[in-house]
């Protein structure tokens, strides 16, 4: 755990000096250094890209990161296993569908409504269509305290099909601003972080985190089946409610800030797992921090590899999921049959 | 003890219990027998208050679903039939969940002490470090027999442990030796309700038999009482003679 922590910070300070601008022969650090003292001397052009450009992402990355990867392992304690995740069974699609709907409609509406809840009622959509698709997977793929694997996953394309054919033809009927926006919901980027965004994030983390971080010991208990759970002392029906609410609404933030970026919530928890086996005690807080190292690195990565331009940080995140979705496949190929 | 009073259970129109009465005291050991399909499982749920029904189950002279959960589980713990075959964890961790009732986020040192102590009692302490999903069914029934019982080791007065056939898929030395546990844990005036196949094994450990037919009992006493010749071929539809075991002298029961 120390270690973990120690290495993400780290990792925030090289990736604060990584970037395409110069700051004429000074570091990134210099420039922090003389932010901190409040030098008069600091050009405003080197405070905006170390403040607000570069740490303001660098805390995004660690704050969704973060949130992703809890979100994917609360969900696999749910279902009891390693696949289920936010992309997979559909929520990011059902986020970024409700998403899409706000930013078309609610164009028709922007002279009417300040700024602030057009930006709200974009993040309140994203949270809804999580919730929603949340539900409609549990309802068809759970009976009796059993999950169906494949029932879920399967859940999780047609979610995925509604949402592709519905966000294509907003895409095909919106003008040229929203569909800017839209591109940016589909591909996933940190590159518009603020620190606006970044404090209602650490709001979602502060209050999901307080309900499930420490709900390690009931997520192993689930393991025995619900039955033996409660008799455990576990409050399985809360326990459920909370999860299923708490993943909604931290993956349907992320999503309204960052898009969607696939596959955190099922790396995080494969590597973790292959260290500390599944005890949930563990890799839930590990998890946390972990999230936050892996979208930390990608990011850094998918903004320097190809300077001065950018790559989009899905494609980094695709690249390292898909192999391990497979594993994971190969894996359980008995238990699924 | 527990004290339930006419259970009626009922799945899509066809009645799995029917009207059935129970009662046990302090320091008594029950066993229910009988033929498959009778109503044990689903008796032993009911009681276990697993199954949500508005039947009145006084446990504790306080009705059984209006106690805490948590508080709950320290008062009672159950050993299930079906117990998962896929948990990837290590048999300490297995068995260190019937703890949880007990600590927040890190186990203290009298959790580790009873986890220790209940895997010795179940011979299951060699495995400790072993994957759970690597050990034989007998070493999974006694790793969840050892956490059962770890969940109960507190300084409460008058437990009770649910057990549904325990003895599956263990040898003839793990079957006496967790016979031997659950009574010496009833001698220390806790309870057990225990679901048994084994006629001779109930009438040698029990000190109360609830034989039961079609969702009915047939017949509720001491093993004397119960096993008959006539009660247990009336209800296992099966010729039967009955003697004294040579030795323990309590009724031994010989089918065919």
């Amino acid at each position: 755990m120390i270690i973990s922590v120690l290495l993400l910070v780290l990792l925030a300070v090289w990736s604060l000096n990584t970037g395409v601008y110069d700051f004429g022969g000074k570091s990134a650090f210099d420039v922090l250094g003389k932010l901190i003292q409040q030098d008069p001397d600091l050009s405003l052009s080197d405070k905006y890209v170390v403040w607000d450009v570069r740490a303001a992402r660098i805390i995004m990355a660690i704050l969704i990161g973060s949130m992703l990867a809890v979100s994917g392992t609360s969900l696999q304690g749910l279902f009891k296993n390693p696949l289920a995740t936010g992309d997979l069974i559909g929520l990011t699609s059902g986020a970024t569908l409700l998403a899409a709907i706000a930013i078309v409609l609610g164009g028709h509406f922007q002279q009417y409504l300040p700024e602030a809840v057009q930006f709200s009622l974009v993040g309140i959509s994203a949270f809804i269509g999580s919730l929603l698709s949340m539900l409609l997977v549990y309802r068809i793929s759970t009976s009796g305290g059993k999950t169906n694997v494949v029932m879920m996953l399967l859940t999780g394309v047609a979610i995925t099909a509604i949402g592709f054919s519905i966000t294509g033809f907003l895409i095909y009927i919106s003008k040229d601003e929203q569909l800017r926006d839209l591109t940016f919901w589909n591909l996933g980027s940190l590159a518009a972080a603020t620190w606006t965004k970044n404090i209602i994030l650490t709001i979602v983390l502060v209050i999901s985190y307080s309900m499930l971080l420490p709900k390690g010991k009931a997520l192993n208990a689930m393991m025995l089946g619900e039955k033996d759970a409660q008799h455990l002392g576990i409050n399985v029906e809360k326990l459920k409610k909370q999860i299923i609410i708490m993943t909604a609404l931290m993956i349907g933030t992320c999503v309204a800030f960052s898009g969607t970026i696939g596959f955190v919530g099922l790396i995080v928890p494969y590597i973790l797992r292959l260290l500390f086996k599944s005890n949930y005690a563990f890799i839930l807080p590990l998890s946390a921090v972990c999230g936050s190292i892996l979208l930390l690195t990608a990011d850094t990565f998918s903004r320097s590899i190809v300077q001065p331009s950018e790559l989009p940080i899905g494609i980094l995140t695709a690249l390292m999921g898909g192999p391990i979705f497979i594993a994971i496949l190969v894996k359980s190929k008995k238990s699924l049959a | 003890m527990i004290r339930a009073h006419q259970i009626s259970y009922r799945h899509k129109e066809f009645h799995i219990l029917d009207g059935i009465d129970v009662s046990l005291e302090y320091g008594e050991f029950l066993a229910i027998v009988g033929p498959n399909g009778a109503g044990k499982s689903s008796l032993l749920s009911i009681l276990a208050n697993e199954i949500k029904s508005d039947q009145k189950i006084l446990f504790k002279n306080k009705n059984i679903s209006d106690w805490e959960i948590r508080e709950l589980s320290k008062h009672k713990a159950k050993f299930s039939q079906h117990n998962s075959n896929d948990i990837p964890l290590e048999v300490k961790d297995v068995v260190m969940m019937g703890r949880y009732p007990y600590f927040e986020a890190q186990p203290r040192q009298e959790d580790h002490e009873a986890m220790n102590n209940m895997m010795y009692e179940t011979d299951v302490f060699h495995l400790k470090e072993r994957e759970y999903n690597t050990l034989s069914g007998g070493e999974k029934q006694r790793v969840h027999l050892s956490r059962v019982l770890a969940q109960l080791q507190n300084g409460i007065d008058h437990k009770l442990l649910f057990l549904d056939e325990p003895l599956n898929n263990l040898d003839v030395k793990h079957q006496y030796k967790a016979l031997e546990i659950i009574r010496k844990f009833t001698k220390k005036a806790n309870s057990a309700i225990v679901v048994l196949h084994d006629l001779n094994l109930a009438a040698q450990y029990a000190d109360k038999i609830l034989l039961m037919k079609s969702g009915k009992v047939a017949a509720f006493g001491t093993p004397e009482e119960v096993f008959t010749a006539e009660n247990i071929s009336s209800a296992y539809n099966f010729p039967c003679t009955i003697c004294e075991h040579p030795i323990t002298h309590n009724p031994m029961i010989i089918f065919g």
